[in-house]
C-alpha cells in the first residue's frame, strides 16, 4: 500500500502518505484508534527510530552515498586585511608617515563527517573524520623609533654631540693618557683628583686618519638618520618595514568506534612556513633576527577502553617534531657591533641556526567510580629531544663602551660610538662551534586523586603526584659546566670545568629530581542548593627545567674565543682593524681550564627546581535574570624560579668591594674579588633556579548568561605581585636576589575586561524588523561581538643614566630623594612623574631605591574591539557569513612608557618623566565564510 | 471518466485536505513559573499579533513521553551523580509519564523504548558507560525530529531531555578554531573564536524552527573559559527557542537537585494547541498570556515557529 501510494502521489506526498498509512493496524494488532495515546506514541517512536537508523540492526533510511553528502559539514573561509581599511598607526603618523602597508590573506577550509567505504566501513556512526587547512600570506609593516649615530659622528665629528642634559659631551683621546702625578689615592677620583690625565680631541673631532678602517667599512651599512624626535640627537631613526609570514598547515583527525567499549582516535597536524621579522636596516647588518623557515608535525593515537560503566581506561601516544632553520642566506653573517647605551647595534646574535625539537609522550589514565569515591590514576612518560646547531657569534661580537674615550673615572664623558670609530672594543668574542648538540631529557609521573562526596552538599578532592624529571643529557656526552667542586690547576682555584660522563661525573651533570606534590580542594553548597558554590583549593607542583635551543653548556667541545680589556677605561680588548686572530686550541679540550677567561656556562648543580604553590578561594552565586557572580581571592607564590644573567650571577663581586673605587676598572684586580676569578663571568641561559615571586589577587566576575540574545561577561581584578627577578633593566643585587624584592614590572595591579555577544533581535522571529521574505532574510542573522579592556598601567622602573661602579654592578637602581613627591598633580605626556624625586647614585655606590616604584605606575592600556557579522542562509544547511571586525575601534593611541632614565645633578636627563608618542591604531578585518 | 478515477481523485483530495488541516494548528509548550491565580491557568494566545483560540491545553497531569538522551563522555565524578539522579527521578514518575532512553555517542541510538515499565530504562542507565565524544550538537536535530514525529501522531506531551557533560573542546567537529600555523598564534582571525559556536547554534535553531517538541538540557559541568561560556549559552538559546530550558550544574553536588528541578519543569510544562488563522505567514510569532486578578504570573513559551513548506 505504501509503495502504491507513493507511486501514485509522487515524491512530494510520499512522506505524508507513509506517515498516515503507518497508522494502519496490522493483522492481530489492536487498532491505533483503540490504543491509548501513550501506546500510540511509543509505537510511533519504534517506527521512527527504525526508519532513522537508531535501532540496532535498523537499515539506513537513505542511500549511503546520499547520507554521506548530508552528514559532511564544514566551512570555507577567507580573512582579509589591508592597510586601505586601517587607520594609520599613531606611531607612524607621529613620524610624518602616511602609510603602513599591510597585505594579509588568511584562507582555509574545515570539513568533518562520517567515513563510509563500500564493503569496508558501512556504519555511518563508526568512523568520523575532520580535516582543516589554513594558509596565510602576510606582509605587515612594523614601525619603531631608534637612535643611530649622526652623519658627522660617523666621520668622527662629535662637536655637536651632547649628554642627556644637552651639555657638550667631551670625547677624549685614549692615546694621550698619562698617570696624574698629583693623584691622591686616598681620595675618590674626581675632576679635581684625576688618576689619569687625558686630552680631548681638538674641537671634539677625531682626525680622519685616526678612524678605524674596519669600523668605517661596517658603518657603510648604517642607514642615514631620518627623524628628529629628540631630545637632541636621540630618536633620529624611524623604521617602518615589512614582516613576512607565509604558512600552510593541516589538522586532521580520525575517530573510530569498534564498539561502545573500544574507541580509537588518531590525529595529525602538519605546518610549514616562513617567518621573516621586519628588518631595521635594508641590508645584512640589520640587528633583527634572521628569517625562519619552520616545519612542524604532530601525530597521535588515543585508545579508550570502557570495561564497565564505572571504569574508563585511556592510553595515548603523541609524537611531535618542530624544526626551525634560521639564516640570512649568507655563509658569513654580519658581525655584531654593540654600542652600550642608546645606539642601535649592528648585526645580531644567532644569525644562523638549525633547531629541531622532538617529543614523544605516552600516557595512561584510569578512572574508577565506586560509591562516593571517584578515583583517578594517571601515568605519563615523556621523552624530549632538542637537536641544535646554534652558534651565538659565528662572525664575532664587538662591544664598545664610553670608557676608552672618557676621562677615566669621570661620568658623562666619552661615547661608545666614538670608541667604535676608533676601533677600540672593550670586549670581543667569537663562537667556535664544531658540531650540533643532541640534548635529551625525560619526565615520568604517577598521579592519583580521589573525589569524595562527603555529604550531599560537600565534595572533597585529594591528589598526589609523584614525578621524576631527568636532567638534560647529550647523546654523545658533549656536555660540561663550571663545577664548584672541581679543582682548576691552571687557575689554582676551585671551579674547574666538569664533563658529563667523565671522572665519575653523571651524564646529566646533576641528579634527577623526584618530587611528591599534594593537592586538596573542596566544593561546597553552603546554603543547601546549587545556586551558591564555595570552592577552595591548595596545590603545589614542581616545574621541569626546560631545554632551550642553543648549545649552552658545551664548552670544551665548542669554544668562545674571548678578548677583553685589562681596564675598560685605558686599553681595548683588541684593535678592530687587526680583527680576530684564528682559534688554535684543538677541540675537544677536556681540561678543567678549558673555559678560563671566558664568560663560562654555569649549569646549576644544586638540584633545585621551580616550585609553585597556590591557594584559591571562590564564591559563585546564581542570581535572577541569568546572572552569575563570582568573587575570588588567590594567593600564589614560587621559589627557585628560573632566572637569567640580568637577575643573578653566582660569580658576581660582592657590592661591599665597591669601596675599592676606581681600582675596580682594573680587570686583573677585579677578578681577584670574584668567587671564581678564572672566569670573566657566568652565563646562566635563563636556567638558574634562584628567583621568587608572590602574588595576591582579588577579583569579581559578573556574567550575564545568554538571555534576549545577549551574553556578557565583566571582570575586575586587583592584584599585587612582587618578585626579585623581573626588573627590565636588570638586578642591582646579583648574589642575594631577595634584596631586589619589589613589584613585578609587568603586572598591572588593576584591570577591567568586558566581553559580550549580542544576537540582534531583528528578523521574522524577533521583536524588531520582523519582515518576511527578502526583507526578513536581510534583517535576521546579525550578531555583534565585542571586547573592551583597560588596565591602569604597570609599575615604573627607574634607572640611572650613568654607571660608574668599575664594571662591578651591571644594573644600578636610583637613589630616592627624601621628601620629594614622585607624583605630579596633572600627569600627562609632557610630565608623567617628578624626576626630581630620584637622583643618580654617587660613584661606586648602590642606589637606595627599589627595582620598581611601588607608588608610580606607567600609562594604562586600553582597547576596544567590535565585530559585526551577518549570516545568510543560502539553501539547505548552507550559510554565507560576512563579518567585519574593528580592533581598536575608536583608534585610540596608548601612550608609550615615560623615559625613566635619571641623570646626575650635573647632567640631568632632560627627557626624564616625558613620554614620546603613542602607539596603536584601528585595524579592520573582513571575513567571508561559507558553512555547509 | 471511469468511476475508479473519481474515487482516486476523491482519495487525493481527502488526503491533501487532511494534510492542510493538520497544519492549521500548532502546539506550543508553555511553562507558568508560579501558579498564584488558583485553579488551572486560563491561557490566551496570539499568532502574529492576532488572537487565536486555544483548542486544547495538556497540563501537568496529562500523558507525557520524555525522550531522555544521555550524552555522557567525561568524568565519572559528574556522570555517577547524574545517573543516580536520573534513576531516582524516573523511578518517581507517574504511570502516565513514559521515558524513552537514547544515547548520543556516534549518532543517536535507542537504549530503551518508552513504556509503562521504567525498569528497563533504569537498568540501561546503570549499564551505560561514558565513552566517545560529545554528541549533542550532532544529534539534537534528529532527537527533536523524532519527538516531533511522535508528537504529531499522539496527543501527548513529548519532550527531549539531554543530560550532557560534553565539552566544546571534545567534539569530533572543530568548533574551537585551533591555531593551525604556529607562526601565527595570536592572529586576529581568532579574536572572537566563539563565532563558530554561535553559527552552529544558529543553524540548529533554524533546523528546529519547524519541529514542535521542546528541548531541555541539563549541563553537568559549568566551565568558565570563553568558548565554554559560548557553548553553554548557546545551548540555553537553543533550548529556549524550542520552548524548553537549559540548566547548568555549578558543582558536582548540585547535579541531583538540578536534574530534579528539570524533571519538575518538564512535568509542569503545558502543551497548548493553537488554531491558526486561515491565512498565516509561515513565520509564526506566538504570544501567550495567563491573565488573572492577582497579576499575571511569569510565563515562558515558545515564541517562534516556522510552518513547514507544503
Amino acid at each position: 500500500m505504501r509503495t502504491l501510494a507513493a507511486l501514485i502521489l509522487g515524491v512530494g506526498f510520499c512522506q505524508r502518505v507513509t506517515n498516515l498509512i503507518a497508522d494502519e493496524p496490522k493483522a492481530g494488532e489492536p487498532s491505533s484508534a483503540q490504543s491509548s495515546p501513550l501506546v500510540r506514541g511509543a509505537e510511533e517512536f519504534k517506527i521512527l527510530t527504525g526508519d532513522m537508523g537508531m535501532r540496532p540492526g535498523a537499515p539506513p533510511s537513505v542511500h549511503p552515498s546520499h547520507k554521506l553528502k548530508l552528514l559532511w559539514h564544514g566551512r570555507v573561509y577567507e580573512f582579509f586585511r589591508n592597510d586601505a581599511l586601517d587607520a594609520i598607526p599613531h606611531q607612524v603618523k607621529q613620524n610624518g608617515q602616511t602609510k603602513s602597508p599591510l597585505r594579509r590573506n588568511q584562507f582555509g577550509f574545515s570539513v568533518a563527517g562520517p567515513v563510509l567505504i563500500p564493503h569496508v566501513i558501512r556504519n555511518p556512526h563508526s568512523t568520523f573524520f575532520m580535516l582543516s587547512y589554513e594558509g596565510v600570506r602576510e606582509e605587515a609593516f612594523q614601525a619603531s623609533l631608534h637612535t643611530i649615530p649622526t652623519a658627522p659622528e660617523r666621520l668622527g665629528d662629535f662637536s655637536q654631540t651632547v649628554d642627556p642634559a644637552g651639555h657638550p659631551l667631551p670625547i677624549y683621546d685614549p692615546t694621550t693618557t698619562v698617570p696624574n702625578p698629583d693623584y691622591n689615592p686616598n681620595v675618590p677620583v674626581s675632576t679635581s683628583n684625576l688618576q689619569y690625565l687625558r686630552s680631548t680631541f681638538p674641537g671634539n673631532i677625531i682626525p680622519a686618519n685616526r678612524l678605524d678602517s674596519s669600523a668605517e667599512q661596517a658603518l657603510s651599512f648604517y642607514p642615514e638618520p631620518n627623524a628628529h624626535v629628540g631630545p637632541f640627537f636621540q630618536n633620529n631613526y624611524f623604521v617602518n618595514s615589512g614582516q613576512l609570514d607565509d604558512a600552510d598547515g593541516f589538522i586532521t583527525r580520525l575517530d573510530h568506534t569498534f564498539n561502545p567499549r573500544n574507541e580509537l582516535t588518531g590525529h595529525a597536524n602538519v605546518s610549514n612556513g616562513l617567518l621573516a621579522p621586519a628588518p631595521y636596516f635594508p641590508n645584512a647588518a640589520s640587528p633583527t633576527p634572521p628569517p625562519q623557515h619552520f616545519s612542524n608535525w604532530l601525530s597521535g593515537l588515543d585508545y579508550t577502553f570502557t570495561p564497565d560503566p564505572s571504569t574508563v581506561n585511556t592510553i595515548g601516544l603523541t609524537v611531535a617534531s618542530n624544526v626551525v632553520r634560521a639564516s640570512f642566506g649568507s655563509s658569513s653573517p654580519f658581525p655584531n657591533y654593540d654600542m652600550q647605551g642608546e645606539y642601535l647595534s649592528m648585526g645580531v646574535a644567532y644569525p644562523t641556526s638549525r633547531n629541531a625539537r622532538n617529543t614523544i609522550e605516552l600516557s595512561e589514565g584510569l578512572s574508577i567510580h565506586k560509591g562516593k569515591h571517584s578515583f583517578d590514576l594517571s601515568l605519563h612518560e615523556n621523552q624530549y629531544q632538542v637537536n641544535t646547531f646554534d652558534p651565538v657569534y659565528p662572525s664575532g661580537y664587538f662591544q664598545f663602551s664610553p670608557g676608552l674615550t672618557s676621562l677615566p673615572g669621570i661620568i658623562d664623558t666619552g661615547d661608545p660610538f666614538a670608541s667604535m670609530v676608533l676601533g677600540l672594543p672593550q670586549y670581543a668574542q667569537k663562537s667556535i662551534t664544531t658540531s650540533p648538540s643532541y640534548f635529551r631529557d625525560s619526565y615520568q609521573s604517577v598521579a592519583i586523586s580521589d573525589q569524595y562526596q562527603l555529604s550531599k552538599n560537600l565534595m572533597l578532592n585529594f591528589g598526589l603526584d609523584l614525578s621524576r624529571r631527568s636532567p638534560r643529557v647529550e647523546k654523545y656526552n658533549r656536555l660540561s659546566t663550571v663545577d664548584p667542586l672541581i679543582y682548576d690547576p691552571l687557575a689554582n682555584h676551585m671551579g674547574g670545568l666538569a664533563f658529563a660522563g667523565r671522572n665519575g661525573i653523571p651524564r646529566g651533570l646533576r641528579p634527577a629530581n623526584t618530587d611528591l606534590d599534594p593537592s586538596v580542594g573542596l566544593a561546597w553548597n553552603p546554603l543547601g542548593h546549587s545556586n551558591t558554590v564555595v570552592r577552595a583549593s591548595f596545590s603545589r607542583y614542581h616545574s621541569m627545567i626546560p631545554i632551550y635551543d642553543g648549545q649552552w653548556g658545551t664548552q670544551g667541545f665548542n669554544a668562545q674565543q674571548t678578548f677583553f680589556s685589562a681596564n675598560t677605561q685605558l686599553s681595548p680588548a683588541l684593535n678592530l682593524a687587526t680583527g680576530l686572530p684564528p682559534y688554535t686550541v684543538p677541540l675537544p679540550d677536556f681540561s678543567p681550564s678549558a673555559a678560563e677567561n671566558t664568560t663560562a656556562d654555569f649549569v646549576d648543580l644544586s638540584g633545585k627546581e621551580p616550585v609553585f604553590r597556590s591557594v584559591l578561594f571562590t564564591v559563585q552565586r546564581d542570581f535572577p535574570f541569568s546572572l552569575v557572580i563570582t568573587g575570588g581571592a588567590e594567593y600564589r607564590d614560587g621559589h627557585d624560579i628560573l632566572v637569567g644573567d640580568g637577575a643573578a650571577n653566582p660569580n658576581a663581586i660582592n657590592p661591599i668591594y665597591l669601596s675599592y673605587g676606581d681600582a675596580l676598572y682594573n680587570q686583573a684586580f677585579r677578578e681577584t674579588l670574584q668567587p671564581y676569578p678564572q672566569y670573566l663571568g657566568f652565563s646562566l641561559y635563563g636556567l638558574y633556579a634562584a628567583g621568587a615571586y608572590q602574588r595576591t589577587e582579588e577579583y569579581i566576575q559578573v556574567q550575564k548568561q545568554e538571555s534576549h540574545g545577549l551574553l556578557l561577561t565583566a571582570t575586575y581584578e586587583h592584584s599585587r605581585q612582587l618578585d626579585d627577578y623581573s626588573n627590565p633593566y636588570g638586578n642591582q643585587y646579583l648574589l642575594n636576589l631577595r634584596q631586589n624584592w619589589s613589584l613585578s614590572s609587568y603586572n598591572p595591579p588593576q584591570f577591567i575586561q568586558l566581553s559580550y555577544t549580542y544576537n540582534l533581535p531583528f528578523g521574522p522571529n524577533q521583536p524588531l524588523l520582523h519582515f518576511s521574505g527578502v526583507g526578513g532574510s536581510l534583517a535576521s542573522g546579525w550578531s555583534l561581538y565585542g571586547t573592551a579592556y583597560w588596565n591602569g598601567g604597570t609599575p615604573l622602573s627607574m634607572h640611572p643614566e650613568f654607571n660608574n661602579t668599575g664594571e662591578v654592578i651591571p644594573s644600578l637602581y636610583v637613589n630616592v630623594v627624601p621628601d620629594v613627591n614622585p607624583r605630579v598633580p596633572h600627569r600627562g605626556p609632557s610630565l608623567w612623574f617628578n624626576p626630581a624625586a630620584f637622583i643618580q647614585p654617587p660613584n661606586f655606590t648602590l642606589g637606595d631605591g627599589t627595582a620598581t616604584q611601588s607608588n608610580l605606575l606607567g600609562p594604562g592600556y586600553n582597547t576596544l574591539a567590535l565585530s559585526v557579522s551577518k549570516r545568510l542562509p543560502i539553501g539547505g544547511s548552507r550559510v554565507l557569513e560576512f563579518s567585519a571586525t574593528a580592533f581598536n575601534l575608536i583608534n585610540h593611541g596608548n601612550w608609550n612608557t615615560p623615559d625613566t632614565g635619571i641623570g646626575s645633578a650635573a647632567a640631568p636627563n632632560v627627557n626624564a618623566g616625558h613620554i614620546i608618542g603613542s602607539y596603536g591604531g584601528r585595524v579592520v578585518q573582513l571575513e567571508l565564510d561559507i558553512d555547509f | 471518466m471511469s468511476r475508479p478515477f473519481w474515487i482516486f481523485l476523491a482519495f487525493v483530495f481527502a488526503f491533501t485536505s487532511l494534510a492542510r488541516a493538520q497544519t492549521r494548528s500548532i502546539t506550543v509548550p508553555v511553562w507558568v513559573e508560579s501558579d498564584h491565580c488558583g485553579g488551572p491557568p486560563k491561557f490566551q494566545a496570539t499568532v502574529n499579533g492576532s488572537r487565536v483560540p486555544v483548542k486544547s491545553a495538556l497540563g501537568p497531569s496529562s500523558d507525557q513521553i520524555i525522550l531522555v538522551v544521555l550524552d555522557l563522555t567525561s568524568s565519572l565524578t559528574l556522570i555517577d551523580p547524574a545517573k543516580q539522579a536520573l534513576i531516582s527521578q524516573i523511578s518517581k514518575l507517574p504511570p502516565n509519564t513514559w521515558v524513552g532512553l537514547l544515547h548520543a555517542q556516534d549518532g543517536l541510538h535507542v537504549l530503551t523504548d518508552p513504556g509503562a515499565n521504567s525498569k528497563p530504562a533504569i537498568a540501561a542507565i546503570r549499564a551505560l558507560s561514558n565513552s566517545g565524544q560529545p554528541g549533542l550538537l550532532g544529534t539534537v536535530t534528529s532527537a527533536l525530529s523524532l519527538a516531533d514525529g511522535v508528537a504529531r501522531k499522539s496527543p501527548v506531551r513529548v519532550s527531549v531531555l539531554y543530560v550532557t557533560d560534553g565539552s566544546i573542546y571534545s567534539y569530533p567537529e572543530d568548533y574551537t578554531n585551533p591555531v593551525i600555523n604556529q607562526s601565527d598564534p595570536y592572529d586576529l582571525s581568532r579574536a572572537f573564536p566563539d563565532a563558530l559556536i554561535n553559527d552552529k547554534i544558529s543553524r540548529l535553531i533554524r533546523s528546529a524552527s519547524s519541529l514542535e517538541a521542546p528541548l531541555f538540557v541539563v549541563q553537568l559541568a559549568f566551565r568558565q573559559d570563553g568558548l565554554s561560556e559560548a557553548y553553554q549559552s548557546g545551548l540555553k538559546t537553543l533550548a529556549r527557542a524550542t520552548g524548553g530550558a537549559s540548566m547548568i550544574a555549578q558543582s558536582e553536588a548540585g547535579i541531583p537537585d538540578l536534574i530534579s528541578q528539570m524533571f519538575s519543569r518538564i512535568s509542569d510544562t503545558w502543551l497548548l494547541t493553537l488554531e491558526l488563522p486561515p491565512k498565516v505567514h509561515k513565520d509564526i510569532r506566538i504570544h501567550v498570556d495567563v491573565p488573572c486578578r492577582e497579576g499575571s504570573p511569569r510565563v515562558f513559551w515558545r515564541a517562534h515557529f516556522q510552518l513547514r513548506e507544503g
